[in-house]
């Protein structure tokens, strides 16, 4: 289970300098993060208001959405629902083709990389361009994101510029940043501008006026939304805030825990479509209407997918965003996994994870997401028989002080094999990279009784 | 059964109808006025030009923008702000402009609704973009905002926009100019939209 989280991590960052890099990287928006955060002083009671303001919302969850329909409609949008990923990829193919579109520029929506949006389209002749630049140094580079706010940040300068030697035209060799993201600039110009459809995701969903809000540092969802006659927007249906009064709530925590800035250099509202254009907004379950009804975990579902948990959390910092095999990964992603997941390794996510509660303490909603792990843990605990016969034996020998003190005395004997590294050596994974500590010696208990028998 | 339906269904049978909105945040006050806005616009990559009085904007504006756009460097302003502004150096192209026709534009001068000091955030309304691209498509963004606009904080500033919002289908904050770190974290102005941002402070 988690040994598939093991040889994924290794595969995208294979060695200690990698994995420093990485670390390094992901760590520093955490600084950022607290940094921006200190110069807040109402920090704690928006992060808590955000909380309430959340948990209002999805506990009348079914008032917002129907407002939300209501209002956008009014305002000239088109509203389509659709209930899970198959739905929600038909529902996007269907407008496409019915508008004739079949160059798309697409800005950053982890729903549509959640529904394998991409793909469905590509085998429809539908040509996705992702303008976001690290969404589309990941799709040159036919790889998933593995950052949902930083989708690249895995690849080093010169790998993108080896990238963009082979698909833009970039001089061999070419590594600066600002050089890159020129040619990127130029090259999705042309893009923009030629669309006859934008996608776009969208950060909040206000369901008193039925409008959506989206977010960007580049202004790419702006740029494409503005020019192309389509706009389709795809979003989760937990994505709503009841009134545009409890926005700046959420919008001056997002950035903040996102990247540390006070802001993002573009936050859009649209009501209804632009003059000469269309807007499709597609409202999207995929097991968030099941997960509403799961009391434990339901709060899960107030994510604002700022990052910040990904940023802190040790496990996603030296693994990286591809171990966990999950479109939005980290300890979200792993709170999200066994409700939203199918799969098996999905469902084994919150395994991997110390519980060092560092996601908990930056959420800006304050979902109690290493609590989450542990309660997901005890309910679908997803041992391999092996591992359940192993549990088993250790209860009935910590049941038992005379086998224990025996077991005891065995393992000291053993000890020094199991340091040593040799095939089917079961502390082997711990052993990759670490040294096992020296063996204390005597038990507790022989001591104990050695020093009773002390004369006095 | 429909999809709507189906979610609806289910959404309605787990939502529990408990928790109350909590009610507006009170919002603790905050540096304010036009130091503070423009101390955060240059920690955001913009710059704050002024306080400048009504009087001669019109020339100062253009010496600015001429002095971005270069030689032979295109300026276009959105009516509403060049009706502020007077004669200058600017086009004002046409409402039905299509966007590749702003795609070599040097300088776009725009009006700002509303500032907010805390994030260095100008409410741009599209109806008063003259074209919603033209923010983007530009190499630099000029946007004039007048001083008793700028809020001390987001909550304030928007409120302000409150009865215009539902009146104006879209408006887009703008911090600072377009931006990107995705390659190794290194931070690049331009990503898609303009590299660099002036907000003009009137009053």
């Amino acid at each position: 289970m988690s040994q598939a989280l093991d040889r994924r991590a290794a595969r995208l960052l294979p060695d200690d300098a990698h994995v420093a890099r990485h670390d390094a990287a992901v760590f520093d928006l955490r600084r950022r993060r607290d940094a921006a955060a200190a110069e807040v002083p109402d920090w704690e009671a928006l992060r808590e208001r955000a909380a309430a303001l959340k948990r209002h919302t999805l506990d009348h969850l079914d008032v917002h959405l129907e407002r939300f329909e209501s209002r956008a409609v009014a305002a000239g949008a088109v509203v389509h629902w659709a209930r899970d990923a198959a739905a929600h990829n038909d529902v996007v193919a269907g407008l496409l083709a019915e508008h004739g579109a079949t160059r798309v520029v697409k800005s950053k929506s982890m729903l549509t990389e959640e529904c394998g949006l991409n793909a469905h389209l590509a085998g429809r002749g539908v040509e996705v361009v992702d303008t976001d630049l690290g969404e589309r140094i990941v799709q040159l580079g036919h790889e998933p994101p593995s950052h949902i706010i930083v989708p690249a940040i895995h690849r080093t300068r010169g790998e993108i510029g080896a990238l963009f030697h082979r698909t833009m035209g970039a001089p061999a060799g070419e590594e600066d940043p600002e050089r890159l993201t020129r040619l990127a600039r130029r090259d999705l110009r042309t893009r923009f501008l030629a669309a006859d459809a934008a996608i776009t995701g969208a950060n909040f969903a206000v369901a008193e006026t039925g409008s959506i809000v989206i977010v960007t540092n580049e202004g790419n969802a702006d740029l494409g939304t503005a020019i192309a006659p389509l706009h389709i927007a795809c979003l989760g249906i937990e994505k709503l805030v009841p009134a545009l009064a409890d926005l700046p709530v959420f919008l001056r925590l997002l950035a903040r825990s996102a990247t540390g800035q006070p802001l993002s250099a573009y936050t859009s509202l649209f009501t209804g479509p632009r003059p000469g254009g269309a807007l499709h907004l597609v409202l999207v379950d995929n097991g968030r209407s099941e997960l509403l009804g799961d009391a434990r975990h339901r709060d899960a579902l107030a994510c604002i997918r700022c990052g910040a948990c990904l940023n802190t959390c040790p496990v996603y910092r030296r693994a990286g965003g591809h171990a966990y095999g999950r479109p939005v990964p980290g300890p979200i992603g792993a709170v999200l996994a066994p409700a939203i997941g199918a799969t098996r390794e999905d469902r084994a996510l919150p395994q991997a994870s110390s519980l060092c509660g560092s996601c908990t303490a930056v959420c800006p909603v304050k979902i109690d997401l290493h609590e989450q792990l542990l309660a997901w843990r005890r309910e679908r605990p997803n041992r391999g028989r092996a591992e359940s016969l192993a549990l088993a034996a250790a209860a009935a020998v910590m049941a038992r002080p005379r086998l224990y003190r025996i077991a005891g005395r065995a393992l000291a004997r053993v000890w020094p094999l199991l340091a040593r590294r040799w095939p089917g050596n079961p502390a082997a994974p711990w052993l990759r990279a670490r040294e096992l500590p020296l063996h204390p010696g005597p038990s507790f208990t022989e001591r104990y009784a050695a020093a009773r028998e002390e004369p006095r | 059964m429909s999809d709507r339906e189906a979610i609806l269904g289910r959404v309605r049978r787990h939502a529990r109808h408990a928790a109350a909105h909590p009610g507006p945040h009170p919002v603790p006050a905050l540096p304010g006025g036009f130091d503070a806005f423009a101390a955060r616009l240059r920690q955001v990559g913009g710059e704050a030009l002024g306080p400048w009085p009504e009087d001669g904007l019109g020339r100062r504006v253009a010496e600015r923008a001429r002095a971005c756009a270069g030689a032979g460097g295109r300026i276009v302003g959105a009516p509403t702000a060049t009706a502020w502004l007077g004669p200058g150096p600017w086009e004002t192209a046409g409402a039905d402009a299509s966007p590749s026709s702003f795609e070599d534009v040097a300088v776009a001068v725009l009006l700002g609704s509303a500032g907010a000091a805390e994030c260095a955030a100008v409410a741009v309304e599209a109806s008063l973009a003259l074209h919603r691209a033209l923010p983007f498509l530009c190499r630099h963004l000029m946007l004039l905002l007048p001083v008793p606009a700028i809020a001390p904080d987001l909550h304030t500033a928007q409120a302000r926009l409150g009865a215009g919002a539902l009146a104006h289908p879209a408006w887009t904050w703008v911090s600072g100019p377009s931006k990107t770190a995705d390659i190794e974290q290194t931070l690049v102005y331009g990503a898609h939209g303009p590299l660099s941002l002036d907000v003009v402070c009137v009053g």
